[in-house]
């Protein structure tokens, strides 16, 4: 169960959407949903921004999203990618204003709270970023500060509805 | 110099046309969703005033937080994607140097366009108003500081910094509390140390006149109180770690102690903030968590000061017989229950400060575009007025066709990451209507062939040019510092 970590009151209607969906779909670990872009002239190299290895046999680590509309993806993917690169590589709706470098907060996951103790704690640096996130939960973290390895097989990150960073001023 | 006339020949695909006015990151990003997410055929136009891109993220950013400026990269990859004529779905163009209510009216954009989007940002200073504000040497405003250091055209060379006596200037004081003022805090009072600035893109002009300050000590000075302070703790942090050049920092116990905060009635943010300040307020090795004792201060101890001072209005610029600033009178503010602030101007509130150089670190102000009454566009206090993006005339009905993304829409708040999730919101709902709207004509052209301004493939020149200047001069990158440089940095060296 998530707690959510109310900011200025405002949050926690979009932090409970990607907490239920965290709850409630814990069987669907192999389920993927495919969405279809509309794209009728050409496809762009321009929306595929990620570089991706593809893993050795017998090495994948697998990790889900859950996506703004609830849908889910499932990837199979090498020890070492960030959470950003990943989502970047399957054109997956997660900016990285910064290019990853921990100096915004536009990759903001919602973490499983099963996987969540598994992880690193966040440093200072990114916990200053997530001070501005907007729906922040206990469990979140920044997608590009979490590296995948053999400790997180099998995390599940949720997609908050919406990124935008806010403080105290944007409600006075 | 190219010239490049843009005029649009249609070819078999009919694409809706886009301007968009400023190519700072709402402009940018707004195209950047638009290219992204339209499912109808967009042809985006950036019009920019400046012969080069990118706005506050070029000339506002400071130049130690290089990470900030990667949205840049962005904007790259997508102006590249679509100026290719490889791309069949959509187009973009970048049209530098022309300035839209100037060489280009916005009555002509919207007359030719399915769509305009005003993303030109705040582009004015909020003022104190008091007496000494305007014509002291040595008051400037944050836009004008910040621009300055940064190397924008307008300032980069402006007699008013070149000529000032930056040998006499030890204490400074900056009226303001958001994360301008903590970054032009952080620039004055670790001028002289070279590791932090000689590799960086900031005006090497500006950096070697800054050098020569003997700057020790820079006050904050803000009307309200600790808890109203707008900076983020990101930009606080790296104040406070300036410890171990020798740079403490301040804050009166009278304005800040612990004690004074209980954490059940703030935000995760603040309680951090309070835990940051407490503890680095706290000598070195009295501090309880390791990461407030990363590198211990100079074996010499501390010589240069920065102090958050609060409850501050400030009342009179003064100077002396040579017309350069020598002090500030400001008196006590108090704080009332309600949030009201009562400035005490009895003579026992009344001080005056030694400074020798002050920023004003107000806020940007929006400022309207010249033809917004003629078109009845309306516009409040300092934005423009809208409805989810969508531009309303000044007697409050939609403008058709017109909108505003990122601070002309909202004021200027928030960080490139809020700005970025605005442009996304507001690029929404252009597609929303473009693809319901009718499209204009087939033919919709503004001919630029008899107007100077530059395009992508111009600024990849400019780019690559300044970026080998910068190599030269072991920077990340020498900024082109005049108008006609940015012109001339076209063709060459």
């Amino acid at each position: 169960m998530l707690k959510i970590v109310t900011r200025a009151g405002h949050t926690a209607r979009i932090s409970n959407i990607a907490a239920h969906l965290l709850r409630t779909s814990p069987s669907l670990l192999t389920r993927t949903t495919t969405t279809t872009r509309f794209l009728p002239f050409s496809t762009s190299s321009f929306l595929n921004h990620g570089h991706l290895k593809k893993p050795k046999p017998g090495e994948e680590l697998k990790i889900t999203f859950i996506l703004k509309d609830g849908s889910q993806k499932t990837y199979e993917v090498c020890e070492g990618e960030t959470i950003l690169d990943i989502a970047q590589g399957h054109n997956l709706d997660m900016e990285g204003a910064c290019g990853g470098s921990c100096a915004c907060s536009t990759c903001h996951v919602i973490v499983d709270p099963d996987y969540y103790d598994a992880l690193p704690e966040p440093e200072d640096d990114e916990n200053d970023m997530l001070d501005l996130a907007y729906g922040l939960t206990e469990t979140s973290r920044l997608g590009c500060q979490i590296k995948m390895s053999k400790d997180i097989d099998g995390i599940r990150v949720a997609l908050p509805q919406m990124t935008r960073n806010v403080n105290n001023n944007d409600f006075s | 110099m190219s010239f490049v006339q843009i005029r649009h020949i249609s070819s078999q695909i009919n694409r809706k046309t886009v301007s968009i006015v400023g190519s700072g990151p709402s402009g940018f990003y707004t195209a950047y969703h638009l290219l992204k997410k339209s499912p109808i055929p967009l042809n985006v136009t950036i019009w920019e005033k400046l012969p080069v891109p990118f706005g506050l993220s070029r000339y506002g950013v400071a130049p130690d937080h290089p990470e900030v400026k990667n949205c840049e990269e962005t904007f790259t990859t997508c102006a590249e994607e679509f100026s290719s004529p490889t791309n069949q779905k959509h187009k973009f163009s970048f049209v530098g140097g022309i300035t839209i209510g100037k060489e280009i009216l916005l009555k002509e954009l919207l007359d030719n366009q399915d769509a305009v989007i005003l993303s030109y940002g705040c582009t004015g200073d909020r003022k104190l108003n008091i007496p000494g504000e305007l014509g002291t040497k040595g008051v400037f405003s944050s836009r004008e500081f910040v621009n300055w250091y940064n190397g924008h055209p307008d300032f980069a060379k402006d007699k008013r910094f070149t000529d000032f006596d930056w040998s006499k200037v030890s204490k400074v004081g900056i009226i303001g509390n958001g994360n301008v003022a903590l970054d032009i805090t952080r620039v004055l009072i670790s001028n002289q140390i070279d590791e932090i600035w000689e590799n960086t893109d900031i005006s090497s002009l500006a950096l070697n006149l800054l050098r020569r300050a003997p700057v020790k000590d820079v006050k904050l000075i803000a009307r309200r109180d600790f808890v109203h302070s707008k900076f983020t703790n990101k930009e606080l942090r790296e104040l406070w770690e300036l410890e171990k050049y020798g740079i403490r920092g301040r804050i009166d116990p009278k304005f800040f102690q612990k004690e004074m905060f209980d954490p059940s009635k703030y935000d995760r943010a603040f309680n951090r903030r309070v835990e940051m300040c407490s503890e680095y307020l706290k000598p070195f090795n009295e501090r309880s968590k390791k990461n407030y004792k990363k590198a211990p201060p100079p074996s010499s101890g501390y010589d240069k000061f920065w102090e958050l001072d609060y409850l501050k209005t400030p009342l009179k610029i003064n100077k002396d017989d040579f017309g350069a600033i020598n002090s500030l009178s400001l008196c006590n503010n108090q704080l009332n229950e309600d949030n009201s602030l009562q400035p005490l101007k009895d003579v026992n509130n009344i001080m005056t400060y030694k400074v020798d150089l002050l920023i004003t670190s107000l806020g940007y102000a929006g400022v309207p575009m010249p033809e917004f009454s003629k078109l009845s566009i309306g516009f409040d206090k300092d934005h423009i007025a809208n409805k989810q993006g969508r531009v309303l005339t000044s007697s409050g009905e939609i403008f058709p066709h017109l909108y505003a993304s990122g601070w002309i829409r909202k004021g200027s708040q928030g960080v490139i990451a809020s700005t970025m999730q605005d442009a996304f919101e507001v690029g929404d709902r252009v597609i929303q209507d473009l693809v319901v709207s009718g499209a204009l004509s087939l033919e919709n052209s503004i001919d630029l062939s008899n107007i100077k301004h530059t395009t992508w493939k111009d600024w990849e020149r400019i780019n690559k040019n300044e970026l080998l200047r910068g190599k030269k001069e072991h920077k990340t990158r020498s900024k082109f510092l005049t108008f006609e440089e940015l012109w001339n940095g076209v063709e060459g060296i």
